[in-house]
């Protein structure tokens, strides 16, 4: 027997439905009424001699007076040696439940399935939760099936051109991928056959030991700190009451320790996955660094010391993606992925050329090598479409993701569309959100849809450029795009900290905590419920599929994919898109 | 706990955000940053202020531990291995 007692003079709606959870898990319960004083209370127990007594009470005005009043005539009743005294409430917590003279106190978030746990002696249900989370794997049950056969010809030819032009010639970074491979597969350093194939700096760092400007070697204790640190697990993580798309937050401080502090924090906070971002440099760079390197500014150096230690410090069942899509070290990036147990990885030839300022031809001969080494390590990887933050049309960019698709397709690659989630230029220009943030993004989403069977990971973050320097306003707008998605049914999103718009300083672990928060409140508050668009996004799907349309039939009419590249035809000068100029003149034929 | 052991516990950052009665947002900035500097806070910055009626809402921002720094957290000394 279970007495319940709600020691307030109004608030018992908590007791109740933890009664009710008691009750449909075979327990039976008393629920004594509201406002009886302590000794009242006592006396009834004495007559009930119940196992368990639950008191709730809001602290406050006295209230714990009354509470250690409650266990003192409990004591002197004799009641204690049969009935555990149980306290949950407002500013309820364990310690202070202690101090009172209580066995336990549930503050507030306490479902009724983690008291009953309690009361039957099990773990609670969100450390369950915890341990038995799986990796999600986002690609599942998806076949790659055109179903629009005409968009599908067309990406397919493309693919099927650009593929046989790709495997006919090779780059420095295609070549170093096979000499990385070679030595992370030996376990040794690379040698001078890599060295030839790198900037003055990186060879400079590795023959003197200087790393670039403001990177550090990390010491040795550090070193050991931060493999104590990645081997801290924990179980608990924020249960999810409501279910949500597969949630990634990025990271990339620079410094692998606050990488590990802000992804354990994540993750505590219900974060699924977690994305690497590396220093901007590091695209314009030829080669990759090795060691435990620390940077001062934005982007985490990307080594295999470093990947493995983020690697060490994720909990199982985290997903980890590793970005390897826009510079001159894109496939050496998937092998040094893929070998420190990456789970995915983000490729895409057309974003990087004309978004990421690598130059197309190179990047297409790198492109196709990363996508073959993600097959080689079954990672699946994104094809984003950050060139429409430049101004390219959706459709644009759309048009050059399905033929990425395709490509990887047949590479044996499993490809994840990623169609940013944001208030683009052309929609600002456009004036296609003046209503609201949903119509065009629906659109998008839909149209991916109708022509492949494909997992979407809207991003990246969802609600880019929606969203203000007040935590309050990013973090709502963080919530709202996010449950979009999975209205929409999307795979995964990725999500921005509440900081996305500030940019006088590093991003905090705190506003990461917040727009994490919003996200799940937002999926609680919404549920399963079904966010109805306007009739616009239906004009703006026939928009979006009409622009696919034309850029691959002009695509197919241009010399080749790469030479489409720099006519524009998936995104032009007037549209923003610029084709980069790094690693231009680096592509020889076999 | 002394203020330093305190810090030390700080992954980041520390944001003080508040409303203060003033006249335009510029004033609002420069009262947030001057708050902040009377803390003994040198690396302050205004992370975001919207000026409304009376006054405006401010969050000030200053970072204990910038990335690739020394971090208390990690142990030592002063800041016990809390990590």
């Amino acid at each position: 027997m279970i007495l319940l007692v709600p020691l307030d003079p109004v608030h018992d709606v908590g007791l109740k439905m933890i009664k009710r959870a008691l009750e449909e898990a075979g327990h039976k319960t008393v629920l004594l009424p509201p406002d009886m004083t302590p000794s009242e209370i006592i006396a009834r127990a004495e007559k009930i001699r119940p196992s368990h007594m639950l008191v709730s009470r809001t602290l406050g005005y006295q209230a714990e007076e009354v509470l250690a009043r409650l266990a003192d005539l409990a004591d002197a009743a004799g009641i204690r040696e049969q009935t555990r005294m149980i306290i949950g409430g407002m500013a309820v917590r364990p310690e202070l439940a202690q101090e009172l003279g209580f066995d336990a106190g549930f503050g507030p978030g306490t479902s009724p399935s983690e008291v009953v746990a309690f009361i039957e002696g099990r773990p609670a249900p969100s450390a369950e939760c915890a341990h038995q989370r799986a990796k999600k794997d986002l690609t599942a049950g998806y076949t790659y099936r055109f179903k629009d056969e005409s968009v599908g010809r067309l990406a397919e030819q493309l693919a099927d051109e650009l593929l046989i032009w790709a495997d006919e010639r090779t780059s420095p970074a295609v070549e170093r991928a096979e000499l990385r491979y070679a030595a992370l597969m030996e376990g040794r350093s690379v040698g001078t056959d890599y060295l030839a194939l790198c900037d003055e700096v990186v060879r400079a760092a590795y023959l003197t030991g200087t790393p670039p400007k403001k990177t550090r070697h990390l010491t040795v204790d550090e070193q050991r700190h931060l493999g104590m640190l990645g081997e801290r697990q924990y179980v608990a993580s924020r249960p999810r009451s409501h279910p949500a798309p597969v949630l990634f937050v990025q990271y990339g401080t620079g410094c692998p320790f606050m990488d590990v502090a802000h992804i354990k924090a994540a993750v505590a906070w219900g974060a699924d996955g977690v994305v690497h971002f590396d220093p901007s440099w590091g695209a314009r760079t030829e080669g990759l660094l090795e060691g435990w390197l620390t940077h001062e500014e934005d982007g985490s150096v990307i080594t295999p010391e470093n990947l493995r230690a983020i690697r060490q410090a994720l909990e199982p069942w985290v997903l980890w993606q590793v970005r390897a899509h826009r510079g001159l070290n894109t496939p050496e990036t998937v092998v040094l992925a893929g070998h420190a147990g990456a789970d995915l990885t983000k490729i895409n030839i057309a974003y990087g050329s004309l978004g990421g300022g690598t130059d197309p031809e190179r990047l297409a001969v790198d492109g196709v090598a990363a996508m073959r080494w993600a097959a080689k390590f079954s990672m699946p990887f994104d094809i984003v479409t950050n060139e429409e933050l430049s101004g390219v049309p959706a459709g644009k960019a759309f048009a050059s993701m399905l033929v990425m698709a395709a490509l990887a397709k047949k590479v044996g690659a499993r490809p994840i569309l990623q169609p940013l989630f944001c208030n683009s230029p052309e929609v600002m220009i456009g004036g296609y959100m003046s209503d609201n943030y949903v119509d065009f993004n629906v659109a998008k989403v839909q149209v991916l849809r109708d022509i492949l069977d494909a997992p979407v990971w809207p991003g990246a973050p969802v609600g880019f450029l929606t969203q203000t320097e007040d935590r309050v306003q990013s973090s709502l707008m963080t919530g709202l795009h996010a449950c979009l998605a999975g209205f929409l049914r999307a795979d995964a999103v990725t999500i921005a900290s509440s900081d996305e718009a500030y940019s006088g300083g590093p991003i905090t672990a705190a506003a990461r905590t917040d727009t994490l928060t919003a996200v799940l409140a937002a999926a609680r508050f919404f549920g399963s419920c079904v966010i109805t668009p306007t009739a616009e996004a239906e004009r703006f799907k026939r928009l979006i599929y009409s622009q696919i349309c034309d850029a691959l039939t002009a695509a197919q009419k241009a010399p080749s994919f790469v030479q489409a590249l720099y006519d524009g035809v998936f995104g032009s000068r007037d549209d923003g898109a610029h084709p980069g100029r790094n690693g231009r003149g680096t592509v020889r034929v076999k | 706990m002394t203020l330093s052991h305190a810090l030390s516990r700080v992954v980041d950052a520390i944001d003080i955000e508040t409303f203060l009665l003033c006249g335009s947002a510029e004033e609002a900035r420069k009262i947030a940053l001057s708050m902040l500097l009377g803390l003994g806070f040198s690396d302050a910055d205004v992370v975001s202020v919207e000026m409304n009626g009376p006054g405006a809402r401010v969050r000030a921002r200053t970072y204990v531990h910038r990335p690739g720094a020394r971090y208390g957290w990690l142990g030592g000394a002063d800041g016990g291995d809390v990590a």
